[in-house]
């Protein structure tokens, strides 16, 4: 699929733009600060619904429009995939609520109607690559359950779905065990959202460990290829509960091996049983006021023969890890939806060395459209240069390279 | 030196932005609006809104607002006794009424379970209605929480303890929007789901 227009409203730097894009590879030139980095932002915001770099939607309107009390952004893109074309526009304002104080509210229209983000699913499917994403090997777990759950909920409506409701049945949880520790009241309140909890959090356990399996096979050869067969990369998946790996069962499969519950088990099964670890918990989730079991506290691990990239790789090994995992990434939406997704590239050349910049611009290549940023684009070859849209931004203005 | 509006005008603008949907800025206008009239509407809203506290109350049996109590509802024979029907709001029954589909008594929760907003179970009428339920002859409890996440999460409690008290449970079935309320769906899909309301 394609981007073929994306026009920006006070989003960022850009108090507006309309940009026309062609498929192939577009290259974005200019010094640090003027609105590079915020163009893939925004072609991300439309792909998932939110910001790949701040959690305040707020932060995402133009400065200087928020001052002149023109609180709102507008985000509006024209994908063109393989079976439709469609437009999806993204809109933030300020409204007041009814005790006057000021929010922002989202709304997000796809083919002009309004839809709940979830509905992104399918709309538009990215890569982003980010010089930070080394983050995603050697910083918190929050970013790589954040990394797992925008890539599935891209490609996959029922993940979309089970994420929705296991993220409103987990804050209800926490909110009604904050209280039950705090003031008492009926415990059996917790069986309805547990139940939901359990029913959602399969399908996201599940999904998971599906597409750390896809990943990780797609990233172990690419990895290899990089490495001239020297290191062997591994994805491995640590849920916080495996309802596929009974306590019974536990010794007989070495975790991370698993790539699906044993033979005769049901996704029922798998429910009671993260229903029953929920009922065993219980007082103890109560006492603490929280909810301690779930992939809300799931983990990914990165290994190279059999070492914790996170813990013991260097610098280097990490940008490696990360660069086969994106490019994994992309083979995985290939074949999953049907079609190549957009790759979006942020200034990730200058850290590489001559070998894995080829490679990734041989990636380039693959699919229909790829829009790349960096300061100085002599970095990229002639050849690349020969077949590239190249576009200067200064200042939250794009305009022609000369 | 500055002068501010009378505090009489002052009392009501701020009085007004007290009410749900309205803010300072729409306060002021009805303020003024009133202010400004020859009409004697200030006094008539007055004399509504003092019979409206005076008068008002909720009905001891299903916590419908009423101004006789037991409510009318409540107190016609010739409704159904075995049958209840639990909402969220006073205007649910308004709504559910307005289908004539349906002849039993209604319970009203003020509310549905949302811990998040601080609703818990303790702070509806759910201790009255299974009071009700356990000392009356119900045969038949209606689930009709609206069709939203909290909605069916009140529903979803309200089953597990009514499960072992009433020989049939219902929930309002196809045809009503999901995320919407019940108060705003048309009379014919009110009655339609009424009419197709599934056992659980
Ligand atoms: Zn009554």
């Amino acid at each position: 699929m394609h981007i073929r227009s994306l026009s920006l409203e006070n989003f960022r730097t850009y108090t507006r733009l309309e940009l026309e894009c062609p498929p192939g590879p577009i290259l974005l030139c200019g010094s640090n600060a003027q609105g590079k980095t915020s163009l893939l932002e925004a072609i991300y915001c439309l792909s998932t619904g939110h910001s790949p770099l701040t959690h305040v939607d707020r932060h995402l309107i133009n400065w200087t429009a928020a001052e002149q009390d023109m609180g709102y952004a507008r985000l509006r893109a024209e994908v063109v995939s393989r079976s439709r074309a469609l437009e999806i526009a993204l809109a933030l304002a300020n409204s007041q609520t009814r005790t006057g104080a000021q929010r922002l509210q989202k709304q997000i229209r796809i083919d002009r109607q309004v839809r709940q983000p979830r509905h992104l699913t399918g709309c538009l499917n990215v890569v982003l690559f980010l010089p930070q994403d080394i983050d995603l090997v050697a910083g918190p777990p929050a970013g790589r359950r954040r990394y797992l759950d925008d890539t599935l909920a891209q490609v996959d409506a029922d993940y979309s779905a089970a994420l929705d409701v296991y993220r409103e049945a987990l804050r209800q949880r926490n909110a009604l065990l904050r209280h039950l520790a705090e003031r008492g009241g009926d415990a059996s309140q917790l069986d309805p959202l547990d139940a939901r909890l359990a029913r959602s959090g399969v399908v996201l356990c599940q999904s998971r460990r599906r597409l750390i399996a896809d990943l990780s096979r797609y990233a172990t050869r690419i990895h290899s290829e990089l490495t001239g067969g020297q290191e062997w990369l591994k994805l491995e998946y640590h849920p916080n509960f495996d309802p596929a790996l009974p306590p019974g069962l536990a010794y007989q499969m070495p975790m991370g091996e698993l790539s699906g519950p044993p033979d005769g088990i049901s996704a029922d099964d798998l429910v009671n049983a993260f229903r029953a670890e929920l009922d065993r918990r219980r007082k103890d989730e109560i006492a603490r006021g929280m909810t301690l079991t779930g992939p809300h506290r799931d983990e990914m691990r990165f290994t190279a023969d059999g070492v914790d990239l996170g813990t013991f790789g260097s610098r280097g090994q990490q940008r490696t890890a990360v660069l086969a995992l994106k490019m994994a990434q992309r083979e995985w939406m290939t074949e999953t939806a049907g079609e190549p997704p957009v790759l979006l590239l942020d200034e990730v050349l200058a850290e590489l060395d001559m070998q894995r910049r080829a490679f990734l611009l041989a990636q380039v290549g693959q699919v229909e459209q790829a829009l790349l940023t960096a300061t100085d684009p002599t970095m990229f070859g002639a050849d690349f240069l020969s077949r590239a849209l190249l576009l200067r931004v200064e200042r939250g203005i794009v305009g022609p390279y000369t | 030196m500055m002068f501010g509006a009378p505090p009489s005008v002052t009392r009501l603008i701020e009085t007004l932005s007290e009410l749900p949907g309205i803010g300072p800025k729409t306060a002021s206008r009805l303020t003024f609006f009133l202010l400004r009239g020859e009409t004697d509407l200030p006094l008539r809203l007055a004399d509504a809104l003092r019979e409206l506290k005076e008068r008002t109350r909720f009905c001891s049996v299903c916590f419908n607002i009423t101004e006789a109590d037991p409510c009318p509802i409540c107190s016609d024979p010739a409704r159904d006794r075995s049958s209840i029907c639990v909402v969220e709001e006073p205007l649910d029954v308004l709504a559910i009424e307005r289908t004539e589909q349906f002849r039993g008594l209604y319970h009203v929760l003020h509310g549905a379970l949302s811990p998040m907003e601080g609703i818990f179970a303790e702070n509806l009428r759910v201790a009255e209605l299974l009071q009700r339920v356990q000392s009356g002859t119900v045969t038949e409890v209606i689930l009709a929480t609206n069709p939203t996440g909290e909605g069916d999460y009140t529903a979803a409690y309200l089953l597990s303890k009514l499960r072992p008290m009433v020989a049939r449970l219902t929930r309002l079935g196809r045809g009503l929007p999901v995320g919407g309320d019940l108060e705003y769906a048309d009379q014919v899909t009110l009655a339609n789901a009424l009419d197709g309301r599934q056992d659980l």
